[in-house]
């Protein structure tokens, strides 16, 4: 058993004599309302301080389970502790119901997410006054019974609100260490990296979504009771979901107790304020403290008081644009690297068409735990492993493939070649399921990939790389591995993935990096974690973009080394090169695209040597 | 006219250009070429004030530009045709060309320089008001061209200017470049055509891996094997 | 809940008059948040702030006997100073769009409190000689405040498209904001260049407080009001143009009279968020970045 939920249950049991030790009636009102607020500050976090989306919706959960319980409570004589789990089950329809037409649109990420959801909540308040739900003068919740639970009418409410609070400390503490949690990490440093790595995205933050609107509902539906009469604009306005993003910015948004830590200050602060007749100052002094922490500690409180007795880790030194919402909603398909240099010359990365490598499948390593070693197929075998047919794909009326037919057979390595521009990374990203194909098939043994989700393909054996390295900044170098093990087509638990991970670190040579943030990698071993990442899910075609591009001449032997190896385990490669030593040296076949199409196919200096090939390269002056 | 010495830059933690030294005589086309990665948009971006230089000298005509911000390199002649065009898409083809001449001395001659854009690119000329995002690639990199043309500079900066484009587009494009250096503008231009590139330059650099390693005469240079090989893996 | 009820055409086109004058001050409104949000890539949360305390300022004013468009004098140049200002300070942090929402949050909360302090938060209203003025045009009514309003929403959209679209500054701005290194490279002082943009926003916000002050009684708590109507209009207009807030504006404010005049006023609210969801959700490129 874990220390830490049993401490919250000891806490708990503990706070819950309270009501009993005979203090003044305020102190189990303003508990109350502290504890409150950490139900709203945590549950909001667990999709967006968790997963990135942040939402000004949540307002809009609070208040439907609270007008579900006045509405069952006082129009239809429910006693009042029933209501509380009809609340909850409003509020994470309405989340689900929310998040299948929301999440569905890829664009809607980051501010615009934020917006739509505010946009939502006022929606509902408009449909809650105007309904006979409220229909204007409120409701009276005076003749609804409170349940004898504690010694008093208040210190009923605050234990039910420390039995939420307890609960949902929990949940949120259970949904960090589990691989529902990874993945929600995940999503929130780069939601297309993770769903290429098998995270299943939508469905995560629907199931993210549904559990911070249900804790949501429940602390609405005991908050009707306790404030007895309510009213929609009280309800709806924007104090709810502004104050919950205070708090847990302030807490700290990545630790399951952050949002609690900001909640307790910000209610003990702001009580403060109130008792000393300084209510206005009050709300200067929370928006001096949003703009403190949003500035200077994007990281929240928390972590930074526990960095200073020593537990965890400093964050990673992106620029500080991307520290309070590091999500991937900055992220467009072609990532930046933050400016390191402190000159006001923005550092611009030169992107050229990310070409990735499609990696043919990957054999279990030598030293597989769980499963059996793959069968060794020999090399050039005839078995087609993946096959595309007439495969096309346009961007806004560009041909960036113009129906290609290609053909990789199991076991071998397939160097994919071109100038800039050919097509060879929109090859690697339609088959990964990155881009949907605009035409044509592609089967992976056997079967039809081409209309799958992304993260469907990544769990049925096919991985790749990313030519700019797309790690997960936030994440250690073993966490990043381990995402790809968790979720891939090994899909293994949240140990035994940890282990694979650190298989797959000592074949790429960073087993001594394993604690260490991406940002602290070198460019070389940043595409070595790409390359374990691509491996660590066990697939069967592993696609690798230009992963030589950049290194030093020694970096690139080590690199032709690497791939060897993993070839020699009888994994089908097949990658996108520019480096031709390697492209030599490794390739049993190459096939060339120019301009969308394929231009030659054959074996590497065969097709080298041929006058189209060259004067692709080289121009006409060769040919 | 250009002179580059021991330039450095960085990406963060990852270096990219190694102490490149390098100088472009007045009304000289020259030519760096080099494989996908060796740093060559680098070097252009540096020379063009896009990026930092981590250490080095950049200097335009005597001029010492390295530690200016980035506004003021057009002033001092350097106008850029960026890799891939970098177009401002949402304006005009005209508004992109209006833009390229914002310095007052280029814009006191702004109608002068249209007419001779329009002369070396006549197609453009029925394009003035469509949006640049709306043309076609080979017509985006004139547009590119004519834009760093309005600024009047001293040097042209070309990288890779024929990325993604048709052979015969390609052509006529050099056509272009070779006809404006004919007309006495300094020009570096970089690019994995190496063929096209070789072909109309007068002196070339060879770039891998962030170093020069190789100065001189492109016919010369195209025979020796380390280019085919860096090519062709032949 | 009231019925539906068809109105006399006399209240209908009433409705729709008063539509359209609401709705330019929303257009006003989103101007400068539009502009920002577009060119600037920062979400300025604040601005309802600047123009609540432009808003105050102007009521204070005029308790001094100064008229309230006169006032526009003082007012102007001081938010123009205000808005550059809070932007060479946030410049200095590299901050995304959502940072900025969440810092110029906080910095609502602050200015909130100022206006408290000095003003309380009982409702306060301009008492100022256009108030009673109007003139019948037909059957229908056409107060000067509204107009006054509805001249300046114009004119600034207009003056402001104009800048845009033909100045060599305006080129440069959109440059600077589709491409900034590109844009320097060229010679253009994207740090100088959007201390003016962020000033001229401020103003702007000034402008749209005064017209508030004319219009409305005020009071602290107002400021967050605005915020869903007028992102709904900024961001159905489309972010950065000078026009299109306004046009949205309009047709926000005419389908929430008419939805007053058809219905009952509570259901107003429904029609500007729901326009807004509906953009988000199927043309989402259009609204965001």
């Amino acid at each position: 058993m874990k220390v830490t939920p049993i401490a919250i249950v000891v806490v708990g049991a503990l706070l819950a004599t309270m009501p009993w030790l005979g203090l003044p009636p305020f102190y189990d009102s303003f508990l109350y309302l502290v504890l409150s607020w950490v139900v709203l500050a945590t549950s909001w976090n667990i999709l967006s301080g968790y997963a990135g989306y942040f939402s000004f919706g949540h307002g809009a959960f609070f208040g439907a389970g609270l007008y579900t319980t006045t509405t069952l409570a006082a129009k239809f004589n429910w006693p009042f502790l029933w209501t509380l789990p009809a609340a909850a089950g409003v509020a994470a329809l309405l989340g689900l119901g929310l998040g299948a037409v929301v999440f569905r649109v890829k664009r809607v990420r980051g501010e615009l997410f934020a917006l739509l959801t505010l946009a939502v909540t006022f929606v509902l308040a408009t449909i809650v006054l105007n309904t006979p739900i409220d229909g204007g003068p409120g409701v009276y919740l005076n003749s609804v019974p409170v349940p004898p639970i504690g010694p008093t009418q208040a210190g009923t409410f605050y234990l039910l609100a420390l039995g939420a609070a307890v609960g949902t400390l929990l949940i949120a503490w259970t949904i960090v260490r589990s691989k529902f949690g990874a993945g929600l990490f995940a999503i929130h440093d780069d939601e297309d990296a993770a769903e290429v790595l098998g995270v299943p995205t939508y469905g995560y933050k629907l199931g993210a979504l549904a559990i911070s609107a249900g804790l949501a509902g429940v602390a609405g539906g005991i908050h009707a009771l306790f404030i007895s009469y309510v009213t929609a604009s009280e309800v709806f306005s924007i104090t709810v979901p502004l104050t919950v993003v205070l708090m847990s910015v302030l807490g700290g948004t990545r630790h399951w107790a952050g949002p609690a830590v900001g909640a307790a200050v910000i209610t003990v602060l702001l009580y403060s304020f109130t008792a000393a007749d300084y209510a206005v100052a009050g709300k200067a002094m929370m928006g001096a403290v949003l703009i403190a922490t949003i500035l200077f500690m994007p990281d929240g409180i928390l972590l930074r008081v526990l960095r200073l007795f020593g537990y965890g880790r400093r964050p990673p030194p992106v620029a500080r644009s991307q520290d309070v919402m590091g999500s991937a909603a900055h992220r467009e398909a072609v990532p930046k690297e933050a400016p390191a240099l402190t000159t006001e010359v923005p550092v611009v990365v030169d992107l050229a068409a990310a070409d990735s490598v499609v990696v043919a499948a990957m054999p279990s390593p030598a030293s597989a735990a769980t499963r059996a070693a793959a069968p060794i197929t020999s090399r050039g075998s005839s078995d087609v492993l993946l096959r595309a047919h007439g495969l096309s794909k346009s961007f806004k009326g560009v041909k960036a493939l113009a129906g290609v037919d290609v053909e990789v057979r199991a076991g071998e390595i397939l160097g994919l070649l071109g100038p800039n521009g050919s097509g060879k990374s929109t090859f690697i990203n339609v088959v990964s399921g990155h881009f949907a194909a605009s035409g044509g098939r592609v089967t992976f043994e056997g079967r039809e990939i081409g209309d799958l989700s992304a993260h469907r393909i990544a769990q049925s054996g096919i991985s790749r790389t990313y030519q700019i390295p797309r790690p997960f900044a936030h994440l250690s170098v073993l966490e990043n591995v381990a995402i790809a093990a968790m979720f891939g087509g090994a899909t293994l638990s949240a140990r035994a993935a940890t282990d694979e991970a650190r298989r797959w670190l000592q074949f790429t040579g960073l087993e001594d990096k394993a604690t260490a943030r991406p940002d602290e990698l070198n460019l070389h071993q940043r595409k070595f974690l790409e390359l374990a990442r691509a491996l660590a899910s066990r697939p069967r075609l592993v696609l690798l973009d230009e992963v030589l591009c950049g290194l030093t001449p020694s970096e690139i032997d080590g690199a032709v080394a690497l791939i060897r190896r993993i070839r020699d385990q009888g994994a089908t490669i097949v990658f996108v090169e520019h480096v031709m030593r390697a492209v030599m040296a490794l390739t049993d076949r190459v096939v060339v695209f120019n301009h969308g199409q394929l231009l030659a196919e054959g074996v590497a200096s065969d097709v080298m040597k041929r006058p189209d090939v060259m004067t692709a390269y080289l121009g006409r002056a060769h040919a | 006219m250009l002179e580059v010495r021991d330039l450095h830059v960085a990406y963060g933690a990852a270096p990219a250009l190694w102490g490149v030294t390098l100088r472009v005589a007045e009304g000289e086309l020259l030519c760096v070429v080099g494989p996908n990665g060796a740093g060559k948009t680098t070097l252009i971006n540096a020379i063009a004030g896009i990026l930092r230089a981590r250490s080095g000298v950049i200097s335009m005509a005597g001029n010492e530009l390295q530690s200016l911000p980035p506004h003021r390199y057009c002033a001092a002649g350097i106008a850029v045709v960026p890799e891939g065009r970098r177009l401002f898409t949402k304006m005009t083809v005209l508004e992109n060309l209006e833009l390229g001449s914002y310095l007052p001395a280029a814009k006191a001659r702004r109608s002068e320089s249209l007419e001779q854009a329009l002369a070396l690119f006549p197609m453009l000329k029925e394009k003035l008001t469509s949006p640049a995002g709306e043309l076609s690639g080979g017509q985006q990199q004139m547009v590119a061209i004519a834009r760093a043309l309005m600024a009047r500079p001293r040097l042209l900066l070309l990288d890779e200017p024929s990325l993604g484009l048709s052979p015969l587009i390609v052509e006529d494009m050099f056509g272009a470049i070779r006809r404006i250096n004919a007309e006495g503008m300094s020009v570096l231009l970089v690019e994995q055509n190496v063929a096209m590139a070789m072909h109309v330059s007068t002196r070339a650099y060879v770039l891998e891996e962030g170093r020069i390693v190789a100065e001189g005469a492109p016919d010369e240079l195209l025979a020796r094997p380390e280019i085919q090989r860096a090519y062709l893996g032949l | 809940m009231s019925g539906f009820a068809w109105p006399s055409f006399n209240l209908l086109t009433q409705s729709i008059l008063s539509g359209i004058f609401v709705g330019a001050l929303y257009g006003l409104m989103g101007l400068g948040l539009g502009l920002s949000w577009g060119l600037l890539r920062l979400i300025n949360l604040a601005h309802f702030a600047f123009a609540f305390l432009a808003a105050y300022l102007c009521y204070q004013l005029a308790h001094k006997g100064i008229d309230p468009l006169l006032s526009l004098a003082l007012i102007v140049p001081l938010f123009f100073a205000i808005g550059a200002a809070l932007h060479w300070v946030m410049a200095r942090f590299a901050l995304t769009p959502f940072s900025s929402l969440l810092l110029t949050f906080g910095l609502t909360g602050i200015i909130e409190s100022l206006i408290q302090s000095i003003w309380t938060a009982d409702f306060r209203k301009l008492e100022s000689r256009y108030a009673e003025m109007k003139f019948k045009v037909g059957e229908l009514f056409v107060p000067i405040p509204e107009l006054i309003t509805l001249v300046l929403a114009v004119g600034l959209a207009f003056a402001i498209w104009a800048v845009l679209r033909f100045t060599d500054a305006g080129r440069a701005m959109r440059a600077a904001a589709e491409d900034a290194p590109v844009a320097a490279a060229f010679g253009v002082n994207e740090r100088a260049l959007s201390l003016v943009l962020a000033g001229t926003c401020a103003a702007l916000a000034s402008v749209a407080g005064v017209c508030v002050a004319l219009l409305f009684s005020l009071a602290p708590s107002q400021i967050y009001a605005w915020i869903g109507v007028v992102f709904a209009a900024v961001m159905l207009g489309g972010l950065g143009s000078a026009w299109g807030p306004l046009v949205a504006g309009l047709l926000l404010g005419i389908s929430e009279s008419v939805t007053m005049a058809l219905t009952s006023p509570s259901w107003a609210p429904l029609v500007s968020f729901t326009l807004l969801i509906l953009v988000l959700l199927l043309r989402p490129g259009k609204a965001g970045t």
